[in-house]
């Protein structure tokens, strides 16, 4: 203890064993790890072809990743699911399995947190929020959850007096039911991004998914909530037409319309094929051409927020074209107020108005994408 | 003990210690030896007790609780025959097929695979999808258009399949046929890859989709109606 | 109270180096203070200062820990452990200018630090979150201290060493090897995965056990036989305690990542480790307090000892439950929560400062000549007390009541479990308000002392400098 050098080497031998340990042992044991695939062949390795996870989130998720850093996200919000025996994570529905090492062998920051006084956000992306409903949530988490001790970010958003369909709803759940329209800045959006690009919803030859009774809890929170901010905005005739249209969206019998087929149930199209419907600017805006189109269908090459699609839409209905115009009423309306839309409702009469300007059109005879390209409302 | 701090400690400067003397002191005390006593010492006693209990609990809360020092927690290991290897790829296989059969078909042939009369040809028992393998492969490999009859009904006035417009691997393909020759009460073998791989090459010049008629003759034995 | 005149001598050395130290400690502590408090409020009410993008809650949070320990830590740190070096080597401090230059540099890197957090540059490394381009900055000035005080201590007087010394000089030698080993690993040869988090755990976790605390404990074997007269009682245990630390701590801390995406030996061997720290504890809580209750009544007149029992209290108590928390079973419900505060704050406020407050009262009458009020130290004490004990059992039995609901999937996340632990935070709030106050009186006792004019203190210091 008298001898500086040795009394050094000893407090640095004692350091350096748990350096040893934690560091080099703990690098030389899994600090190599690559993605692998869901199940391994009989040989232990990766079959050829196979899907391998963890998948390396987008660039734009990628860059939310540092707007979560950089705001002190993970001060309270953990980015892991504990071992069943370790604690209730799994129970309480925020994974379906344990998180492994594996899972964060290509995140850039790892951002375990130690803190949560929010949820853990593992898997945050499977929870069926809507991007809206995220954006919701960022720029003010008590508009949806009154007790969150969230805070709210309205720097990320911008104030909206004129809002067009893009902007987002915030109802505040106060006495006063303010609205207001807020427009997310590219930062909000790579945030959003990086929240929905979480999820570990894949196996692993280490860890696979936990049976578990009830793992609704969370949604129901959700769900409830989502339900009374819409019930608040819309007055009971359009919820009405609403209710009946999405009936009329999702039925794939005669009287219906089938649309779900290829916009899919959450509105969002199929990639390349199908155009999406949730944020579409088609849907969003002329009446006048969604009207036609639902009594005649489509063709040809159309450009969708930017995105070029080139199907073909059958006259929608069972059979194709069979739709009211009450039908169509409703549909529209729907498909211009759910998945974060809200544009005004489309009436009977409406219809009615269009259906008549085209008394001399052969019925079956679809629109062709140049007979619509009318300038955008 | 204390006795030995008194004689060193009790200074008579009442206003505390001079560092020198904390030092000496101190330095004094590490030095001197206890004196042999008549008795046992207990504090040390109970110290070596208490420490030896401690590494007691400690060795075996180590044993019971680092898993061998192993990467990943236990997974319990199970030895399957090879009839239950067989059939758990085959689950595997056609699991993954019901995913991409989800993403990709289900918008038009309905995830019940019943399609939609008039417009989108059922799967489910159909006789194209359980004729010959390569039927099946060759309309997601190139897609198919022209009328054709399938459960005696009439289709392939409208769309056509087409899913040469999204790349898909024979893998998958090989995935997505099995699963829809297997489900829904259908009961047909299995495609395998190479046969996908197979038959890509061999319409790899193929510009077209392929004309239902023409398919219905190339496999025309395997058409069971 | 005089001194030996060498002790004098050391004493007009250390002046400029210590009254630097001590008064940047103060701006930091102040702060620290004032971001604790806007933190708190922030978590009672989500509106405060939503707007202000600088100040999100995360920002605030992560500042405040930092210019709590690297700011008010750091600095009183070098502040004490180099007066408690020279006066134990009977050498004086030599190079003050390049410490006080090494001073403004560790000032300097902090500032910028803060304000990279608050600009959005943070790494979500615990107690790293300092943009890496002040790390350079903040080492160097580091090993410059650290230099400067092996110095001091080589040209001590006489040959053997004493604990106080032991643990001073661990801790001024162990955070800069931390601080490399995290610094490669995180960033200069970056680990991939869940590595990283057990590196950045392991280093946040270690620079509270082997930087903050030795120093802490350094200082209160100085104090208590300095003040009480008397030599600490089982001396010859203090030894096997420090060794315990230095070997126990650093594998202890790993703990908290029990359950999660680690191998299942990392924290199987923090909670082994932690269990084994009873011995460390045991032993510097019977130094201590067998000492200090031989004397009792002494150690109640003296003010600056009272900080120090207290802050030894408080290290006993806290390092105790620590253990308990570490078991696995108990870990279940309270990783996660906000019990985690309560560790962090019983470990700088309850521990650290007020042994801290402590040496500083009982050094700066030496050091500048002039006596602290007695009644201020006294109001300093009691609300700070009050302010530590508020905070702690608001932490404590709110961190059990966020556990124990979060533990039950039934219960909706906010509207139940966050709503259940909203009156503690509430409580330390009020807390953090007392204890800021509490704070100011401090640094205004301190700045007082050492500045009783500032017109005149650089002038006169200048001529002593020169004698």
């Amino acid at each position: 203890m008298n001898n500086l050098a040795k009394f050094t080497i000893g407090i640095f031998f004692t350091l350096g064993m748990a350096w040893l340990a934690f560091v080099v042992g703990a690098r030389s044991q899994f600090g190599d790890l690559v993605p692998t695939s869901e199940v391994l062949d009989d040989d232990g390795l990766v079959p050829e072809d196979a899907e391998l996870f963890p998948v390396a989130i987008s660039g734009m998720a990628k860059q939310g990743a540092e707007e979560y850093a950089a705001l002190g996200c993970v001060t309270c919000h953990t980015q892991q699911v504990r071992r069943v025996e370790a604690g209730f994570d799994v129970e309480r529905g925020w994974g379906k399995r344990p998180s492994a090492p594996r899972d964060y062998v290509l995140q850039e920051h790892v951002l375990l947190g130690n803190s949560r006084i929010g949820p853990d956000l593992a898997n945050v992306g499977l929870r069926n929020y809507s991007d809206e409903w995220l954006h919701q949530h960022l720029f003010e988490p008590q508009s949806i959850f009154p007790s969150s001790l969230c805070p709210p970010s309205p720097f990320l958003y911008q104030q909206i007096d004129e809002p067009v369909i893009t902007d987002i709803k915030i109802v505040s759940n106060e006495v006063t039911k303010e609205t207001r329209y807020v427009r997310p800045t590219v930062r909000a959006n790579r945030l959003v991004a990086y929240l929905q690009a979480l999820k570990q919803d894949y196996e692993l030859p280490e860890v696979s998914f936990v049976e578990t009774e009830d793992v609704s809890v969370e949604e129901e929170d959700v769900v409830s909530t989502d339900v009374s901010t819409v019930s608040v905005s819309a007055p009971k005739w359009l919820q009405d037409q609403i209710d009946t249209g999405k009936e009329i969206y999702m039925k794939a019998s005669p009287g219906g319309g089938m649309c779900f087929a290829c916009h899919q149930q959450n509105g969002e199209g199929l990639a390349g094929q199908f155009p999406p419907l949730a944020g579409s600017d088609w849907v969003l805006g002329s009446k006048e051409r969604l009207i036609k189109i639902s009594m005649y269908g489509l063709m040809g090459e159309i450009e969708v927020n930017g995105v070029k699609y080139n199907n073909v839409m059958a006259p929608p209905g069972i059979p194709p074209g069979s739709l009211t115009d009450d039908q169509i009423a409703n549909v529209l309306t729907y498909i211009r107020n759910d998945w974060g839309n809200s544009a005004s409702a489309v009436s009977a009469e409406e219809v009615a108005t269009v259906r008549a300007s085209l008394k001399g059109r052969a019925p079956m005879q679809m629109f062709t994408s140049a007979e619509l390209t009318t300038p955008i409302q | 003990m204390s006795d030995d701090s008194k004689q060193i400690g009790n200074l008579p400067n009442d206003k505390g210690f001079s560092d020198e003397d904390i030092v000496k002191s101190h330095v004094e005390l590490s030095k001197t030896k206890h004196e042999p006593t008549a008795n046992f010492l207990l504090a040390p006693l109970v110290f070596v007790f208490v420490f030896g209990c401690l590494i007691f609990v400690c060795s075996i809360q180590l044993s019971h609780s680092t898993n061998s020092f192993q990467l990943h927690p236990p997974v319990e290991i199970v030895e399957l025959s090879a009839e239950e290897k067989e059939s758990l790829r085959l689950d595997r296989k056609i699991s993954s097929g019901e995913k991409i059969f989800a993403a990709r078909c289900a918008s038009c042939h309905q995830t019940n695979g019943l399609g939609i009369e008039g417009q989108f040809p059922p799967l489910a028992g159909s006789e194209w999808v359980s004729a010959d393998s390569a039927v099946i492969a060759n309309v997601i490999l190139k897609g198919l258009k022209g009328e054709i009859m399938v459960k005696g009904k009439k289709y392939g006035t409208s769309a056509a399949v087409n899913m040469a417009a999204v790349p898909i691997t024979d893998r998958e393909i090989a995935n997505v046929s099995t699963y829809v020759r297997q489900a829904w009460g259908n009961d047909s073998t299995e495609v395998f890859e190479d046969e996908v791989s197979r038959l890509r090459d061999e319409s790899s010049d193929r510009q077209d989709q392929w004309i239902g008629s023409e398919l219905r003759k190339m496999f025309s034995d395997s058409f069971s109606q | 109270m005089p001194a030996d005149s060498p002790d004098k001598v050391i004493d007009r050395s250390a002046k400029l180096v210590f009254s630097f130290f001590l008064s940047s400690a103060g701006l930091w502590l102040l702060t620290a203070a004032l971001l604790a408090y806007v933190a708190a409020a922030k978590l009672t009410d989500p509106f405060f200062l939503a707007s202000y993008e600088f100040l999100t809650y995360g920002k605030i949070k992560v500042a405040q820990a930092n210019a709590f320990v690297y700011g008010w830590g750091g600095n009183s740190i070098f502040a004490v452990s180099l007066w408690i070096l020279a006066r134990l080597s009977q050498a004086e401090v030599r190079g003050s200018v390049f410490l006080v230059v090494a001073g403004v540099i560790w000032n300097l890197a902090i500032t910028f630090g803060l304000l990279g957090i608050m600009d959005g540059h943070m790494s979500g490394h615990e107690m790293l979150e300092m943009p890496t381009e002040v790390w350079p900055a903040m080492l160097i000035s580091y090993l410059i201290i650290t230099f400067l005080a092996l110095v001091i201590h080589r040209s001590r007087q006489v040959r053997e060493t004493i604990a106080p010394q032991w643990f001073i000089l661990a801790a001024l030698l162990w955070f800069p090897a931390l601080f490399l080993i995290a610094w490669n690993g995180l960033e200069i040869n970056p680990a991939r995965g869940t590595l990283q988090t057990v590196l950045s755990m392991w280093y946040g976790q270690s620079l509270v056990w082997l930087w903050l605390t030795p120093v802490a404990l350094g200082a209160a074997y100085y104090l208590i036989p300095a003040i009480l007269g008397r030599t600490i009682d089982k001396y010859y245990l203090a030894i096997f305690g420090f060794w315990c630390i230095a070997a126990l701590a650093p594998w202890s801390v790993v703990h908290h990542l029990e359950g999660g995406p680690v191998p299942m030996w990392i924290p199987a061997v923090g909670t082994v480790m932690s269990i084994a720290m009873v011995f460390p504890i045991a032993v510097a809580s019977t130094n201590f307090h067998a000492t200090a209750f031989l004397d009792i009544g002494k150690v109640w007149d003296s003010l600056p000892l009272r900080f120090v029992i207290f802050g030894t209290l408080s290290y006993t108590v806290s390092s105790y439950i620590g253990v308990v928390f570490s078991l696995p079973a108990v870990a279940k419900i309270t990783q996660f929560t906000i019990i985690n505060e309560f560790h962090f704050n019983q470990r700088v406020y309850g521990f650290f400062s007020m042994i801290i407050f402590g040496a500083v009262y009982f050094a700066l009458p030496r050091i500048t000549g002039r006596e602290i009020p007695k009644a201020a130290k006294s109001f300093h004490f009691w609300t700070s007390t009050l302010g530590v004990l508020m905070l702690l059992l608001a932490y404590l039995i709110g961190g059990l009541t966020h556990g124990v609901l979060a533990g039950q999937p039934s219960l909706p996340w906010s509207s139940s479990v966050i709503q259940s632990i909203q009156p503690y935070f509430l409580i330390t709030k009020f807390a953090f308000i007392i204890l800021a106050f509490s704070q100011f009186v401090f640094v205004v006792n301190v700045w007082r002392v050492i500045f009783p004019n500032p017109f005149v203190y650089f002038s006169a210091n200048n001529k002593e400098a020169s004698v």
